[in-house]
């Protein structure tokens, strides 16, 4: 079994009375790409800073690279790469101030030729002052910097957050390159479902801080189908199938989200409910996330929906 | 090397605040000084014997260097409050706490570099161009009467209370709880520190009273500092 590089035991966070994050159970592995994926609010930006020491958990622990987050030592932390939410960096320093800076804190891991290839790479100079960068060019930056000391365990806190399509793709494979180091791990919280697609092989989803799945996302991606099925007379009142995510009622028709559920399964229910036909359609990763995540009691945004 | 790193990190965002502080001081230090010099001097002093000239002196008891003595305490305390501010509120403001927290050093060592660029920023500050003034004013040519040691003491209890007031403004800085509730502590501290500092008439007095208040702000400062979220 691979080793465990980030792991959490019953993590829970509270801010005054509201539950941000719920007993999560979190295993990493090494050498993976994780995506941390999550709706508005959902705890990722919480989760990490409790990963990363930066707030005090309510009850549990988490531990990276075997260390307990709540005392990381300044030897661990070098070898924990990390970009904040929003790339927050000294708005006086330059590039180049900033990165004498941070080569102290990395004596001997900086990569002097990766970082300047880095900058080169993305246009950007030395002299520039960060005051005076754009949020994507800012966010170049903070990824240059993280990469440069070639750290094992790299967490990025929602790093396309704001960034135009053509900035991301560009950000993604600078994450490529570290991901083709060999040992890596990553874990990045995002938003943008297909940057998840592009680059990770493993997927965490957190909804309304509670840990909703941890798997493969060749298994993510098996596991949540859409069944849609109609019907010669009535569509049945009840739909008692295992995995039921979401049904969608029309007049002869029944649209279900399943999790879990096998194709054999469904073709048993279908014929059982009395299905003239059925068919399986496989869904991309957005749909499969927005359905997964979406709450049973889902109300309309627009009233014309239902017109 | 990575102490330095960060102290110098600390010490480029003091430095306008620095330089500020130093230019204002020296300027209307060094105004109010020559104006005075050339009152006493011209139109004082040279009507008088020296006999009675240390008469007057003795009897209106007016060191030369207070004069600068308002002008100096509230450029110390606003250095003092400013350095707080840009040390412990605008990390929180521009959101880098993380950024500047998550590295290879103890969080001793990082809240330790900060606290020694405020003390270096006013030290540099405020404490040379006292030293330069103490000078000025102790030339015979510029006032027949040199000054005591007092005032240049007294001098530096000014600065020492705009340290006082920095580590009060860090102090509420970091502190999580509402402005309203026991944020203000420190700074309501500090204020309370400076009234009974000036209402003390030893210097012995002053020191002690100076000397608990940095203690109990430094432990509320690092006990806060190393438990808080960011």
């Amino acid at each position: 079994m691979n080793e465990i590089v980030l792991e959490t035991k019953g993590l829970t966070k509270y801010y005054g009375s509201t539950l941000a994050v719920d007993h999560m159970d979190l295993q990493i592995p090494r050498g993976c790409i994780c995506g941390f994926v999550g709706r508005n609010g959902a705890g990722k930006t919480t989760a990490i800073k409790l990963m990363l020491g930066l707030l005090n958990p309510t009850a549990g622990s988490s531990r990276l690279l075997g260390c307990d987050s709540s005392a990381l030592t300044p030897a661990i932390r070098q070898r924990i790469g990390y970009v904040t939410e929003g790339h927050r960096l000294f708005r006086w320093m330059s590039i180049g101030g900033l990165e004498t800076f941070q080569r102290a804190f990395f004596p001997k891991q900086w990569d002097d030729k990766f970082f300047a290839d880095m900058i080169e790479y993305f246009e950007l100079s030395k002299k520039q002052k960060i005051k005076h960068l754009s949020n994507g060019q800012r966010a170049q930056v903070s990824l240059a910097l993280a990469l440069a000391p070639n750290p094992e365990l790299l967490i990025m806190d929602d790093p396309t957050l704001g960034l135009d399509a053509a900035i991301r793709r560009q950000f993604l494979e600078g994450m490529i390159e570290l991901i083709m180091r060999q040992g890596r791990t990553v874990l990045f919280s995002s938003h943008i479902l297909g940057d998840v697609e592009r680059v990770s092989d493993r997927i965490v989803v957190i909804d309304k801080g509670v840990l909703r799945a941890n798997c493969s996302l060749e298994q993510f991606q098996k596991a949540i189908k859409k069944a849609i099925l109609s019907f010669a007379d009535s569509v049945p009142d009840q739909v008692n199938i295992d995995g039921l995510l979401q049904c969608k009622r029309s007049e002869k028709g029944l649209e279900l989200t399943l999790v879990g559920t096998d194709d054999e399964k469904i073709s048993e229910w279908a014929k059982s409910a009395g299905a003239e036909n059925y068919n399986i359609v496989q869904m991309n990763l957005e749909d499969q996330f927005i359905e997964f995540t979406a709450p049973a009691n889902h109300k309309r945004l627009f009233q014309w929906e239902e017109r | 090397m990575r102490f330095s790193a960060l102290l110098r990190k600390e010490l480029r965002e003091c430095l306008p605040w620095m330089l500020l502080a130093a230019i204002a001081f020296l300027a209307l230090g060094g105004f109010f000084l020559r104006a005075k010099a050339y009152y006493e001097g011209d139109r004082l002093y040279s009507r008088l014997s020296p006999g009675t000239i240390v008469d007057h002196y003795q009897l209106t008891f007016y060191p030369t260097l207070n004069f600068t003595g308002p002008w100096f305490f509230c450029l110390s305390i606003g250095l003092g409050l400013v350095l707080g501010i840009r040390q412990f509120w605008i990390p929180h403001f521009t959101r880098t706490w993380p950024f500047l927290l998550h590295r290879s050093i103890s969080r001793k060592s990082i809240l330790a570099a900060k606290l020694s660029a405020a003390l270096i920023a006013c030290v540099i500050s405020m404490g040379s161009v006292w030293v330069g003034l103490y000078w000025y004013a102790n030339r015979p040519e510029v006032f027949p009467i040199p000054q005591t040691v007092r005032v240049f003491i007294e001098g530096w209890i000014f600065i020492m209370l705009g340290l006082v007031v920095y580590l009060g403004t860090a102090l509420s800085g970091l502190s999580t709880a509402n402005w309203y509730t026991t944020k203000i502590f420190g700074l309501v501290f500090a204020t309370f520190i400076i009234v009974t500092t000036l209402s003390q008439w030893t210097l012995v007095g002053i020191f002690a009273v100076i000397a608990v208040s940095v203690a109990v702000l430094l432990v509320q400062i690092f006990d806060t500092f190393l438990r808080r979220e960011y």
